[in-house]
């Protein structure tokens, strides 16, 4: 209880920046909302692997059901972010900071790379897939909350 | 932003933790506030102030010119 006398010192020391990767670190709320959005995005990603090798091998002998196939790994990925969306909201004011200030890093570097990449394409850099700068988004985002945590975290000194 | 928060807990014996599971927050939160890496959100110092039981003036200092209650000059 809060009343009970306890060495304050105990438990002061921060935790190292990449504490957060695990979650003794989070709340319990941020602990469930956690979980469940890492159960869309890995029900998302496995649709889309098993949708992308289904319409590639099965398309035409699918249909019309190939349209519904297409459909499932959107569905998911629309609850995936639902549910990050929610983890958000009702995140640890202090994650969320984290969370915004990465999310800023890696919307900002997809959307620079996005543009800046064709005038280097013109410039004679190998064509890239249309979703390549998904993957530096991604990277991005990790590399942010990896600096913000830092920032914030004090990278583990007390 | 300076603040208190370190004192007053030490006044209190309490731990980090033990303040963040009382205000809903992270022990983290608690410990960059503390350490004035991070200013809190106004519901956040609003709780602190109520846990504690001071007001919200007597535990930060938005000038950052130290702990007023450490300061002998007043």
């Amino acid at each position: 209880m809060i009343d009970s006398p306890r060495n304050p010192e105990a438990e002061t020391a921060p935790a190292p920046w990449w504490a957060w990767c695990g979650t003794r670190e989070l709340t319990a709320t941020d602990r469930r909302n956690l979980r469940r959005f890492n159960f869309w995005a890995l029900a998302w990603m496995a649709a889309w692997v098993a949708a992308t090798f289904a319409v590639r091998f099965w398309g035409e002998r699918l249909g019309p059901a190939a349209w519904l196939l297409a459909a499932v790994p959107i569905l998911l990925g629309v609850a995936a972010i639902v549910s990050y969306w929610q983890f958000l909201r009702h995140a640890d004011e202090l994650l969320r900071l984290i969370q915004l200030e990465a999310l800023a890093l890696g919307f900002g570097s997809g959307a620079v790379f996005m543009v800046s990449y064709r005038l280097l394409e013109r410039l004679g850099a190998p064509t890239l897939d249309t979703s390549d700068p998904l993957l530096v988004m991604v990277v991005a985002w990790a590399i942010g909350q990896w600096l913000a945590a830092r920032r914030y975290m004090g990278g583990g000194r007390g | 932003m300076k603040n208190r928060l370190r004192v007053l807990r030490a006044e209190r014996a309490w731990s980090q933790a033990e303040v963040a599971e009382r205000l809903g927050v992270s022990r983290q939160t608690i410990n960059a506030v503390e350490t004035g890496r991070y200013d809190p959100s106004l519901p956040l110092a609003f709780g602190l102030a109520r846990l504690f039981a001071h007001p919200i003036e007597e535990i930060f200092d938005p000038d950052g010119a130290g702990p007023r209650a450490e300061d002998p000059a007043g």
